[in-house]
């Protein structure tokens, strides 16, 4: 049995043995960063990490090698996701300077940055020559996810993307394809590329099957829903405003459909799918209940069995798909990169360098490659190099596969929408979601909604949340080029 | 000589002792009146200072338009007090509010009522019924509304298992996000974990009445509800009042049940007030608009509280 401890050890071995037989540690930026910390060193410095799975990183293994390397403690106050907006804010406003280093979603950065609670990172960044590391981060979150306003503020540091995931055994099945065919005319798309396809497919195979398994599931609960909600509408043609008057356009026809769908495949998707987050559908998909669904990238991970089988794992329901899994890119080809994390310096800290000498070395190419590899975190690849890592790519028969589709995500995904007073937007779409859910009707919901973006805009100012919204829409990641 | 601080004999003395008396009080009363003063400032600043210091702060922010972009501090007169009238959302909470406490109130005094009748006689292992019925009072309410949550689980949850058995079909009902379920789902948890404590007050009032009333009553004819309306409420009814009042200000506050089991919705569907100014205070980071809300709930509950002390003669 594999205690926490034991983790931690491993952990340890792991960061030595790598220090010992990469040589080129010597000249980058992790090894800059060791050297620069260690002036520092009987100091400690407070990072603010998510709760649960992702704090193992750097409990287990970041923190006690930063110790091990610099003499400097690492002390990790673990937030729920969903607190962690407030308590940075809150320490921010107080003044009390209780965090060091931070782990920012991208689309807070406006708002922590217009508020004052993020320190620019570009002095650090040129004092210890960190920008062509930085550059070897995948474009798409080094263009969209790092600055405001011009300026570094965060580094990324987590690729998370939608991915969509199918049995390949159940899609491939002969019987079931020639029973396609026959009633649909066309060949079995494996995977399917556009949502009209997977409906499709997705009911056929409840019918097919009895529902053994069914043909998909998703994340329904709102606040997931969001996220869903985000990457469909736009892959549906869908613009979040109207970039001359700033008018809220939800409730377009775009966004009527994508409700309407939902509620639709609802009905061959399993019972109760109205409620479901990321464990109910990650054991409904290990478990073979489904044959398709979208996820976050550690479910390709959990799903191939890497790493399930250590005691910090146990929760995760053993998989019974292993080698029987494809991964693709949603369909309409433009996944959610969906949340994601971004190492940042709280502006309060009262150790701004020893903090930052953190945060660069946890980001680097070399470490930041042992920290992806880590089962037991969900940190995801991020830098090209994570993407053709030969060592990952064997860690199961299929990772280069599951590699490849992360890197297509990352190149062709979406951004989170980003503005001022970001979650005053998302808390009306996790309204209007769990409002679907409740019975009500798409169009009634989604034109309620628009009213109360129009009146969050009207109360930040129509002008500012227009440039604001312009400099978003301008990135690469905001919508699909069609 | 008569000691200061014994008058009850003072009439004997004479003019002159009198005057006597009122020199010894001079030297010797005014050090001892500012000494239990000087031993009392301690105690009075610390209320001050967490008691009504915030409360003046927050009365100072809500006349601001502090928020999570601006901290605009300088005077902006009723800006947030006007913005209050308009805010749909705030009255619809207002509202949720309401009614959860309009429906879980009148059960939990019914339920907890009958529990006492049930529990005021003595018999075998009563202490430890009491003891175990008590109980949820006694879990957070926070957790309370996890375990609940995890209760109603439509995948996972004993609760759809149970009623799939007795159905004869597996049973998926959304508890939390059908609308027809959620309150019920709500008001359940919020009679589970409170009845008890409407039990245990109503239990210690009942124990305490007179029972040769009561016994009287029945020999003289009286029907049990005749008996009850008659002794057993008067006599019970300054404890109940402080029981309704108690549980009845819980309900209007009830945050940690709503949060854990729904967090509001489905939509703003089951949010309450004090899950609203939460939500605008420490989410959307609200802070002046917080301070108004706050304020104005401070204004309805004083109207409310002191018209049922009123009404329920406690001031007498």
């Amino acid at each position: 049995m594999v205690t926490r401890r034991d983790l931690g050890k491993i952990g340890l071995a792991a960061g030595f043995a790598g220090t010992f037989t990469r040589p080129a540690w010597a000249a980058d930026a992790a090894q800059a960063a060791v050297d620069a910390a260690k002036q520092y060193s009987g100091q400690t410095i407070t990072i603010v990490w998510e709760a649960g799975l992702q704090s193992l990183d750097p409990l287990n293994f970041s923190g006690p090698k930063w110790k091990e390397l610099t003499g400097i403690d690492v002390k990790v106050v673990e937030v729920p996701v969903a607190e962690m907006f407030t308590k940075i804010m809150q320490d921010f406003r107080s003044g009390a300077g209780a965090y060091d280093a931070l782990n920012v979603i991208p689309a807070w950065m406006p708002d922590l940055v217009n508020a004052g609670a993020l320190e620019v990172l570009d002095p650090f960044v040129d004092k210890y020559a960190y920008r062509d590391e930085l550059q070897k981060i995948a474009p798409t979150y080094r263009d969209n996810q790092m600055m405001v306003n011009g300026k570094i503020y965060g580094f990324p540091d987590d690729g998370d993307v939608f991915v969509m995931y199918y049995r390949t055994d159940v899609l491939g099945d002969p019987a079931l394809q020639a029973a396609y065919k026959a009633k649909f005319g066309t060949d079995l798309p494996v995977p399917p590329t556009n949502w009209k396809d997977f409906d499709q497919v997705g009911q056929f195979i409840t019918e097919f099957t009895s529902a053994k398994p069914y043909g998909a599931a998703f994340f329904r609960e709102s606040g997931y829903g969001n996220f869903m909600f985000q990457e469909r509408f736009r892959n549906e043609g869908g613009k979040f405003f109207d970039a001359d008057t700033m008018k809220a356009t939800i409730n377009s026809d775009a966004g009527i459909k994508v409700l309407t769908d939902w509620v639709a495949e609802n009905k061959w998707a399993p019972p109760g799918v109205e409620q479901w987050g990321f464990v109910e559908n990650l054991a409904a998909f290990l478990q073979g209940q489904t044959a398709m669904t979208i996820s976050w990238p550690p479910y390709g991970r959990w799903a191939a069995s890497y790493g399930t089988d250590q005691e910090v794992m146990s929760w995760v329901p053993k998989s019974t798909i292993a080698g029987k899994v494809g991964y693709a890119m949603t369909p309409g080809g433009h996944p959610e990169l969906a949340a994601g994390f971004c190492l940042s310096v709280s502006s309060a800290s009262k150790n701004k360098e020893a903090a930052y000498l953190f945060i660069q070395w946890l980001n680097s190419e070399s470490v930041s490659l042992e920290r992806v590899k880590l089962p037991y975190a969900l940190r995801d690849p991020f830098r090209d190099s994570h993407f053709t890592d030969p060592g990952y790519a064997a860690l199961w028969p299929e990772a280069k596969d599951y590699l490849a589709a992360l890197q297509a995500g990352a190149n062709n995904g979406l951004l989170d929408l980003s503005l001022l007073q970001t979650d005053k937007y998302e808390e009306v779409l996790r309204q209007s979601v769990s409002k679907l859910w409740a019975g009500e009707d798409p169009k009634a919901i989604l034109d309620a909604a628009a009213a109360e973006w129009d009146a969050i805009t009207e109360k930040i100012g129509v002008d500012k949340q227009k440039a604001v919204y312009a400099d978003w829409a301008s990135k690469s990641g905001a919508y699909p080029k069609m | 000589m008569v000691l200061p601080g014994n008058p009850g004999r003072a009439f004997l003395l004479s003019p002159l002792d009198w005057n006597a008396v009122a020199a010894a009080t001079a030297l010797h009363a005014h050090p001892d009146r500012n000494f239990r003063y000087w031993l009392l400032t301690p105690a009075i600043f610390l209320l001050l200072l967490v008691g009504l210091f915030p409360l003046f702060y927050s009365l100072v922010v809500s006349f601001m338009r502090i928020d999570m972009m601006d901290t605009d501090t300088s005077f902006a007169g009723l800006y947030n007090y006007a913005n209050l009238f308009s805010d749909m959302r705030l009255w619809a909470a207002l509202g949720h509010t309401l009614l959860i406490t309009a429906i879980a109130l009148p059960i939990e005094l019914l339920l907890g009522l009958a529990m006492a009748y049930l529990f005021l006689d003595r018999m075998p292992g009563r202490q430890i019924f009491i003891s175990l019925l008590v109980l949820p009072t006694i879990i957070s309410p926070i957790v309370a509304g996890a375990t609940w949550r995890l209760l109603f689980d439509n995948r996972f949850g004993p609760i759809n298992q149970v009623l799939g058995w007795f159905a004869g079909h597996p049973v998926t009902a959304l508890w939390t996000l059908n609308p027809k379920l959620v309150y019920p789902a709500i008001i359940f948890c919020e009679i589970w974990q409170w009845t008890p404590f409407m039990f245990l007050i109503l239990l210690a009032a009942l124990s305490n009445v007179d029972k040769s009333q009561t016994e009287a009553a029945s020999i003289d004819g009286a029907g049990f509800f005749r008996t009850f309306r008659r002794i057993v409420l008067p006599a019970i009814w300054p404890v109940m009042a402080i029981a309704i009042l108690i549980r009845g200000l819980d309900l209007v506050r009830i945050f940690d049940i709503i949060w854990a089991l729904t967090a509001g919705g489905p939509g703003t569907m089951t949010e309450t007030i004090s899950v609203y100014t939460y939500s605008q205070g420490f989410k959307q980071f609200e802070t002046s608009y917080t301070a108004a809300i706050a304020f104005l709930v401070i204004v309805i509950l004083t109207v409310v509280v002191t018209w049922a002390i009123r009404r329920m003669g406690l001031a007498k």
